[in-house]
């Protein structure tokens, strides 16, 4: 089944053309990487995936995107509920200056949920699937900047969980991180696609090769190839695919 | 089914409190501005007859009832031009110094703050110092120079922090250019940073010439005159102002109800002051960010 | 040559930097020192003398009780802690109904001699007298030295400097007119300067915001005299029909102009505090299904409070030094106010009205001064408050 359907995508920041006729699918319970050099497009698209460009002033976008079979640009569509369902972990930490318990409520009490058993038991479940349970269960009244920055950044991804969302979207969530955080953060993600469709920006190909599925290579705004990881890594079809991959630029 | 399956109910109502606030606040912001024109329509009408070449060029008659403001107007220019003299050429330098010498040190946090002190103190305790050291104990008595300089203090802040403000905006890198080039600090100061600077600091200056112009309470003790026709020879001679004949005419003149008109006529002509200043800073800040931008 | 022209541009800069620190210093030492005056003025009107019975036991009177005597309030020395005994005032003119005219001389040549056997034989008198008319060997005690005490103007219920025989300089009913006034303005101001700080920093357009913008550039760019016109002519008169009053000039028609006149302020520092939420913060909280008015208040507002904070103390700062606006359409009533529908007098336009009137170095001039340091005192308080709060945030 397809969670995520883009069709002949393009998007404009003001004059400037950034995504050109991207059409790309994610099946369920997978986890895509997206790779390139800077400037390819792969955050844009990653950002058009829960309409997060919808802040950026002067932008502009044609084609289709379908998440579970609904099309996310239809006119009666709902950002916020969208946002529920595709969830998103950025690329530096960005927890709110309130207790990391708060953190990971925030969202349900942004969504109208009032039960407090229910709340309790969504923090502990998420802050389990981030692996984060163990080291915070004792300080969950503790302010969240008190956390390394790999632990803030698995609290991120708990509080993007808790409202069990189909799709989580990250951008390059570990560039920020030692080798240990990101090899914790890693091992999450394989773990995590049990649940969940994952789409992952990274700028590391060996984190590529590590936990995705698939992989898509962007170049100045095109998806250049898109395949199963192991054919991306072992076999490109195309020159600029194995020029990237093997660190001839980028 | 968890709490989380039934939130479409919820999303309508957080939806609608969004939209009651958004459009409360829309209303807010232009009442905010519907009040602007109102008091602005309002002077216009009613001072618009009044203004005429006479009004302008002519002095108060018959118990300041008749005739026009000219004595007024040339005593704020000179009010202006007298408090600008002190305070720009002191207020840059001190805002040179402020981002350019003393960046980190303590001093520097210490005249920082008293800036700001000095800046929140109000137009009233200006009035009373430059009363006691300017008029009173440096002898000055009431005349332009112990005014200027009152209003030329009041202004300093302002001046100040647009400097540095101005300065602070350069980035680092063109200091570093200058000096590798084995200039010295002030040659770099005055031969790049400043010319740099220049529009944003003239954009402020030119802001605080209309505040000068609108303030009376600084003025009223120092040397604004109730009536006097003629104009002044010397800087120890007083002067009338518009902001201070305003108040006059309108509270305690001979005859306030006849003295209306001339009200209306002289309030607008302080708003367009206030309105040319803000238009030319506009204009200047557009003006030289385009040339930037061509460069 | 070209190293010691340096050294003296520096030391010049240094001299213009350090001018703000000097100014201060010297508002303080000459506001202070005028309005320590105040404290060494005699209570009794310059050139008058008050005299008392020699057995009485009241030996000292304050400003506010002699007022007190002379408007009749009070009326048995008791009342002071004194003996069991009626207060009997005694004026210069009231003179001839002790003594006939011939017994004061043609000349009043012998009114000192009078005045001191009257003072002598009547043991709950008070007598208000020129210094001239005081005998060299006054049979009585004469209160002249008295100074006006801090407790007279910092407690003083009454502001009326030109009562006769003893001025008031009562601090309360200025201060209380000024904090009602500004607390009014704040009262109003805030919330619509919050509401349009949000509406310019997070849901306007691009092209609304630079509309506005310069208006309210504008809106401050006024200058209070004109704000004060426009109360006088506009608002004056639609408050006294609506509210039915006797005059328009009351309290409230101060709060509303200084409301006009604090929004700017406010309203731009506190934009420019929500501006500073880091934008992470922001989509992070949009990201999880939160709508734009839930990131707002639930995340960018409490973020920013710090500077709301600042914007709220910094726009009372400004209503409480303003001036010109308040005079013109408060009615300048200095008495103690107890609704925003009547006259007040605040401490700036007291100073304002006033000083013109007020003879250099006289009990007036001094407490006008005591007051502008008052009023210095405050907004120098609030500007500190303001400094702490942003170093908080920081």
């Amino acid at each position: 089944m397809l969670t995520v359907e883009a069709k002949n995508v393009d998007f404009y920041y003001s004059d400037f053309h950034a995504l050109k006729n991207i059409s790309l699918e994610v099946e369920k319970n997978k986890v895509v990487a997206f790779i390139g050099p800077s400037g390819c497009g792969k955050s844009t698209f990653l950002r058009i995936l829960n309409r997060m460009n919808d802040l950026i002033d002067g932008t502009r976008m044609t084609g289709s995107v379908l998440i579970e079979g609904e099309d996310i640009y239809a006119p009666n569509v709902r950002v916020d509920e969208l946002r529920k369902k595709v969830g998103m972990v950025f690329q530096k930490p960005n927890p709110f200056p309130k207790t990391i318990f708060e953190n990971i409520a925030y969202g349900l009490r942004v969504n109208g949920i009032k039960d407090n058993s229910f709340i309790e038991q969504r923090v502990e479940e998420s802050l389990k699937s981030a692996a984060l349970w163990d080291e915070v269960k004792d300080k969950l009244k503790k302010s969240a900047f008190a956390l390394s920055g790999g632990q803030q950044q698995r609290l991120c991804i708990a509080r993007a969980l808790a409202i069990s969302p189909k799709v989580v979207l990250m951008d390059e969530p570990a560039s920020a991180l030692d080798p240990i955080s990101t090899a914790k953060i890693e091992e999450l993600i394989y773990e995590l696609k049990k649940d969940y469709t994952i789409i992952i920006v990274t700028h590391n190909m060996q984190q590529a090769s590590r936990v995705s599925d698939k992989t898509a290579y962007f170049y100045l705004g095109e998806l250049i190839e898109y395949d199963d990881t192991t054919k991306i890594f072992t076999n490109p079809q195309k020159e600029s695919t194995q020029n990237y991959i093997t660190g001839r630029f980028g | 089914m968890t709490p989380l399956d039934k939130t479409s109910k919820i999303d309508k109502r957080k939806r609608r409190s969004q939209f009651i606030a958004f459009t409360l606040f829309k209303l807010m912001s232009y009442s905010v501005v519907a009040m602007l024109i109102l008091i602005l329509g309002f002077i216009t009408t009613k001072g618009i007859g009044v203004i005429n070449w006479e009004f302008l060029t002519t002095a108060p008659q018959e118990g300041m009832t008749k005739g026009g403001i000219y004595p007024a107007i040339i005593g704020t220019l000179v009010l202006v031009l007298g408090s600008s003299l002190f305070s720009f050429p002191i207020g840059i330098m001190s805002g040179i110094y402020m981002n350019e010498y003393a960046t980190n040190s303590k001093l520097a946090a210490f005249i920082r703050v008293m800036t700001n002190n000095l800046s929140g103190v109000p137009s009233v305790v200006f009035g009373l110092f430059g009363m006691a050291l300017f008029v009173n104990t440096m002898g000055f008595g009431d005349s332009i120079l112990a005014g200027s300089l009152t209003l030329g203090l009041l202004s300093l802040p302002l001046v100040i922090r647009t400097t540095e403000e101005s300065l602070k905006a350069i980035d680092f890198s063109f200091r570093e250019g200058s000096l590798a080039l084995g200039a010295t600090k002030l040659q770099t100061i005055r031969k790049v940073i400043l010319p740099m600077a220049f529009p944003n600091i003239i954009t402020g200056l030119i802001l605080s010439i209309g505040r000068v112009s609108g303030e009376t309470a600084p003025i009223l003790f120092t040397v604004a005159a109730y009536f006097l026709p003629k104009l002044p020879h010397s800087i120890f001679d007083q002067v009338m102002a518009l902001p201070y004949h305003l108040y006059v005419i309108s509270t305690s003149g001979t005859d306030i109800e006849a003295s209306r008109g001339i009200a209306y006529g002289t309030a607008l002509v302080l708003i367009a002051i206030v309105l040319i200043v803000n238009l030319l800073a506009n204009f200047l800040r557009t003006f030289f960010s385009k040339r930037v931008k061509m460069n | 040559m070209k190293r010691f022209l340096e050294k003296l541009a520096e030391g010049a800069l240094l001299l213009s930097g350090s001018i703000t620190s000097i100014t201060i210093l010297l508002i303080v030492l000459f506001l202070f020192k005028e309005a320590s005056g105040l404290f060494r003025s005699p209570v009794i009107e310059e050139g008058y003398v008050i005299a008392l019975n020699k057995a009485n036991t009241v030996k000292s009177l304050s400003s506010y009780e002699i007022k007190e005597i002379f408007d009749g309030e009070i009326s048995n020395w008791a009342e002071l802690g004194g003996k069991d005994e009626a207060i009997e005032v005694v004026r210069l003119s009231d003179l001839t109904n002790y003594y006939t005219e011939e017994e004061l001389g043609a000349e009043f040549e012998n009114i000192p001699a009078k005045a001191s056997e009257l003072t002598a034989s009547h043991p709950g008198i008070v007598l208000f007298l020129p210094k001239q008319y005081l005998a060299k060997k006054f049979d009585g005690i004469t209160l002249d030295k008295e100074t006006i005490h801090p407790g007279d103007f910092f407690g003083g219920k009454e502001w009326y400097p030109t009562a006769s025989p003893s001025a008031q300089f009562g601090l309360l009913p200025l201060l209380l007119g000024t904090l009602w006034v500004s607390l009014g303005a704040i009262l109003l101001s805030l919330p619509f300067g919050i509401a349009v700080a949000v509406y310019l920093a997070e849901i306007a357009t691009m092209r609304v915001r630079n509309i506005l913008k310069p208006i309210i550039e504008l809106l401050a760019g006024i200058p209070s005299v004109v704000y004060g016109f426009f109360g006088l002519v506009v608002l004056v008169p639609f408050l006294q029909k609506i509210f039915q009053l006797p005059v328009g000039e009351t309290a409230l028609a101060g709060s509303v102009v200084l409301a006009i006149m604090a929004l700017p302020t406010i309203i731009t520092v506190a934009e420019d505090a929500m501006r500073t939420t880091p934008r992470a913060m922001k989509e992070a909280s949009l990201a999880l299904g939160a709508t734009h008015w839930q990131t707002i208040y639930k995340v960018i507002i409490p973020y920013s409070k710090s500077g709301i904070t600042s914007a709220a103390v910094l726009g009372i700062g400004r209503a409480i030094g303003e001036t010109m606006a308040v005079l013109m359409v408060t009615g300048n009533a200095a008495v103690i106010p107890h609704t925003l529908l009547e006259p007040v007098r605040t401490i700036p336009a007291t100073i304002a009205a006033e000083l013109g009137e007020a003879a250099s170095g006289s009990a007036h001039y001094q407490a006008l001064f005591a007051l502008g340091c008052i009023l210095f005192l405050i907004t120098m308080v609030l500007s500190i408050s303001v400094e702490f709060i942003s170093k908080k945030q920081k």
